[in-house]
């Protein structure tokens, strides 16, 4: 293990300060200068990350003849990417166009602002509108990606405009596509090497501290803070460094400090490493953050397991579409089963926080019918796992929750009146026909499953432009040298992102920066 | 499928003859005594134990003082493991759900060994990061 | 006493003649039960015979050098204990066909006693200057001589308490498990592959089981690939 310098050191206390001083001037005074330090090897391109944008930005930068080193703190490649289901909303795409429906810009930009809040940097997601296509082209034909060939829906999406790939996992593209990087021997992919530090040669980046032979600890209740290990080297960038490091869902300190009501209880269905690290070595080289409060949740996962885990499309689908979701304590409803994430996740932290460690979980509940309208793989794959209970009586269900058991009768009544009747007068939730079927809560054997939000996606980062440079907020111009990618990026999605779009962004904004460094 | 033979066919071949290619010949300068204290310490796996194997096995060429012995990577393992791909083959039947530890739908032959496998302390399973509830039904624990 | 020319020519051309006719079909009938065929005669063994065939052992090598599978699994020290070993297995095993239950055992566990059922001295019938050479790599001679040193003692190795797939390409607990799963979540996934193993070695000769043809028959009709 390497000893800490006083650099070191001053760096961990400003990690934290930074992240409170947000806005202020930083005046560089603290960072690294290239002529302190003696570099082990040389690149042109660095880029921080090994998921869809850095492994695009590779894959660019190679094809320009540029050597190219990705560094990856992890042990596995990919991130998030790899664990994601493969989904990318590409607008005017082959298949969107073979179903013969007609995408525009006004469309997909006026998508993306209704559930971005108008908070959305819209000469970004006009870039991506522009691109997509001409990214899944690339990784169709020039990759080999293999998609189902359909367009599919997404949620959030008006029109259908989503590919999806065959395997169903992120990892379709990131395994082709590593494939044709570590292929070329003009790129290097370093895994378990941890990024620290930009080197800056005046106002410009040209290398990165980093350190090899890392192994990240996700016993540490910081691993950016506390993990020492490694053995530290100099990189340097000719042409400059891509950062394309990914959220900061992991990041239980720096998420809390955001979002103070994101208790240290509340999961999220990132990968462990992501860690807001490499998003505060921007800040402290005079990156602009923006959006950082914006978190993204999912209100369908299931406490009682990790990461999305089995009962989330069953809880989405079946329970809340065609079912009730019940606060245990009272044994009463609290919600609109059918409104957005937000407001859904907002209402269930406040049940939550009934119980003595915020652990009031709701429990979801339907019948046998609004299973059997769903693909069933839905609940069976719950039920097998025991995230998902099977139910003779609403009353052993009750027993089981520990659900006093009259009111909860009689809100199983009530609703199953309100469905009779098309209307939903406590809470507004859609039940006409159209929307459920017919569907109520009465035909045997009952399905539940408890649900807690998760932290699915980081709409904040730092700006870009749409170069894919990375604006400083001292000169409010490109930091030279500096380019980003993807979810360490702010702005494009601006406070909620739509579904699908994440990959969107990640392939457009990598390509670019690819080409442009 | 003579594609499919021939390559097995090698595979096996180098398992069986090459038996890893660390070129490493043995220079520890003095024998390290396996006290019991040392064996209570530097737990081996139990199929490890029965091979009956000492420190220096694995640790060659790092000294004689195990408080400094250090991670003998990927290389040290496959050494006598072969490779990922062979690793996998043998777990092949996994394949159907995707699930094989060592060729996963994520991340293909392609994990550092201490991802999952540790030597002195109780293995994990980087599957049950995602997939707590499913590993049980998938596979057995981690050796 | 003086035996006389005749009676010794006598004596010999008799013990040959009954030789003959002893030796002979012993020879052959020790011969022809030491085949894998003759091993797959019981279906049960089809997943070991299986994963053999795909193995360097079954003759696959550029030299064509074929172990059968009493070579590996039948002491090769002395004849006596040989054709005893031989005798018993083939008593046990054939009752246990015939009047026992083989499809409940549990191979998959039984793989662990590995060392009880391949015996080195029928490894280093063939492979006899394993243990001397400096021809294969340093690991390998490190091993070997691991294994020499430990010879004798209670921590006693055999070969394949280190070489685990030896023999079946290892993919003999894959076969196992296409035949009757370990979890059961796997139960009704495995058998296209195990239909696939079955069609691969049988060819022309393979007959489904009742269970088999079934799936085929369905799987027809739903063109594969469908999505």
């Amino acid at each position: 293990m390497e000893k800490m310098s006083r650099r070191d050191l001053l760096k961990m206390s400003m990690v934290g300060a930074s992240a409170l001083a947000l806005g202020s001037i930083n005046s560089n005074a603290d960072t690294i200068k290239s002529n302190e330090v003696k570099f082990d090897e040389e690149y042109d391109v660095v880029i921080i990350g090994t998921g869809f944008a850095g492994s695009m930005a590779a894959l660019q930068a190679l094809k320009r003849g540029l050597k190219v080193a990705l560094i990856e703190k992890m042990g596995r490649a990919g991130g998030n990417s790899v664990i994601n289901v493969g989904n990318m909303a590409v607008p005017n795409n082959a298949f969107q166009k073979a179903e013969g429906i007609k995408d525009s810009k006004e469309l997909f930009i006026a998508d993306c602002l209704k559930d971005g809040v108008n908070l959305n940097h819209v000469d970004l997601l006009s870039v991506i509108y522009d691109r997509a296509n001409e990214a899944f082209e690339y990784l169709k034909s020039t990759v080999g990606v293999e998609f189902v060939p359909k367009c599919i829906s997404a949620s959030g999406h008006s029109i259908k405009r989503a590919v999806q790939v065959k395997v169903a996992s992120g990892s379709g593209y990131i395994q082709p596509m590593h494939k044709m990087i570590e292929a070329n021997p003009n790129a290097i992919i370093k895994k378990r090497t941890k990024f620290d530090e930009f080197v800056m040669e005046g106002d410009r980046v040209v290398g990165i501290k980093c350190r090899e032979n890392y192994k990240f600890d996700s016993s540490l209740a910081s691993d950016d803070l506390e993990n020492t290990g490694g053995d530290v080297k100099y990189i340097k960038a000719k042409n400059g460094v891509i950062l394309a490091a990914g959220g900061f869902s992991s990041d239980k300190w720096f998420r809390a400090q955001q979002v103070p009501y994101l208790k240290t209880n509340i999961e999220t269905v990132s990968q462990p490493g992501a860690t807001a690290g490499a998003l505060l070595a921007a800040m402290d080289v005079g990156a602009n953050p923006l959006l950082l409060s914006w978190i993204q949740l999912n209100p369908y996962t299931n406490p009682t397991e990790k990461g999305f885990g089995t009962s989330a499309v069953f809880t989405n689908h079946c329970s809340n579409d065609y079912g009730l979701s019940i606060n245990p304590k009272t044994g009463k409803r609290f919600m609109n089963e059918h409104a957005g994430r937000k407001i859904k996740c907002d209402a269930i932290f406040k049940v939550m926080a009934e119980g003595a460690n915020n652990d009031n979980y709701p429990v979801n509940i339907c019948d046998q019918a609004a299973v059997d309208l769903n693909n069933p793989l839905y609940t069976s794959k719950g039920v097998e796992s025991g995230s998902i209970k099977k139910f003779n009586t609403l009353e052993e269900l009750a027993k089981a929750y520990n659900i006093p058991v009259e009111p909860f009768l009689k809100t199983v009544s009530d609703f199953n009146g309100y469905v009779k009747a098309e209307k939903d007068p406590e809470f507004g939730k859609p039940l006409k026909q159209a929307d459920v079927h017919g569907i109520d809560v009465s035909k045997p054997p009952f399905y539940a499953s408890l649900s807690t939000p998760k932290i699915l996606y980081c709409m904040g980062g730092i700006q870009i432009n749409e170069k894919a440079q990375v604006i400083s907020r001292k000169t409010q111009k490109p930091i030279a040298g500096l380019y980003a990618a993807g979810e360490v990026t702010g702005g494009i999605q601006g406070g909620g992102r739509l579904g699908t779009m994440s990959m969107s962004d990640c392939m457009v904004f990598g390509m670019i920066a690819g080409e442009n460094i | 499928m003579k594609r499919l033979a021939l390559l097995l066919l090698s595979l096996v071949t180098c398992f069986s003859f090459v038996f890893g290619d660390t070129k490493s010949a043995e220079t520890n300068s003095t024998k390290i005594v396996m006290s019991d204290e040392l064996k209570a310490k530097y737990k081996l796996k139990p199929h490890h134990e029965h091979l009956a194997f000492d420190c220096i096995d694995c640790h060659a060429n790092q000294g004689d003082d195990p408080s400094k012995f250090k991670n003998i990577k990927d290389e040290g393992c496959l050494s006598c493991h072969g490779t990922k791909k062979l690793l996998a083959q043998r777990l092949k039947f996994m394949d159907t759900l995707k699930a094989n530890p060592h060729n996963s739908v994520h991340d293909g032959p392609t994990l550092y060994c201490d991802e999952c496998h540790f030597e002195h302390k109780p293995s994990i399973n980087m599957c049950s990061e995602c997939h707590e509830h499913e590993v049980p039904q998938w596979m057995g624990v981690t050796p | 006493m003086k035996i006389s020319k005749k009676l010794l020519a006598l004596i010999v051309v008799i013990s040959g003649i009954v030789g003959f006719f002893v030796v002979l079909p012993v020879h052959y009938v020790l011969e022809e039960t030491s085949t894998d065929r003759f091993c797959g005669v019981c279906h049960e063994m089809d997943p070991m015979v299986i994963s053999y065939q795909k193995d360097i052992h079954a003759g696959s090598g550029a030299i064509g050098v074929k172990a059968k599978c009493v070579d590996c699994h039948l002491p090769h020290d002395n004849l006596a204990k040989y054709v005893y070993q031989k005798a018993v297995n083939g008593i046990v095993e054939g009752y246990i066909h015939f009047f026992g239950d083989p499809d409940s055992i549990n191979w998959v566990a039984n793989l662990k006693n590995k060392e009880h059922y391949v015996f080195d001295n029928g490894c280093m019938s063939c492979h006899t200057n394993i243990l001397d050479t400096t021809a294969s790599s340093q690991q390998a001679q490190k091993m070997h001589a691991h294994y020499v040193k430990l010879q004798g003692s209670d921590k006693e190795l055999k070969c394949v308490s280190c070489h685990v797939g030896v023999g079946h390409a290892h993919d003999m607990r894959n076969q196992l498990e296409y035949w009757k799963p370990s979890y059961k979540i796997y139960e009704n996934k495995m058998l296209e592959q195990k239909i696939k193993s079955k069609q691969e070695f049988f060819k022309d000769e393979y007959e489904p089981t009742k269970q088999e043809r079934e799936f085929l028959e369905k799987n027809v009709k739903k063109p594969a690939n469908s999505h």
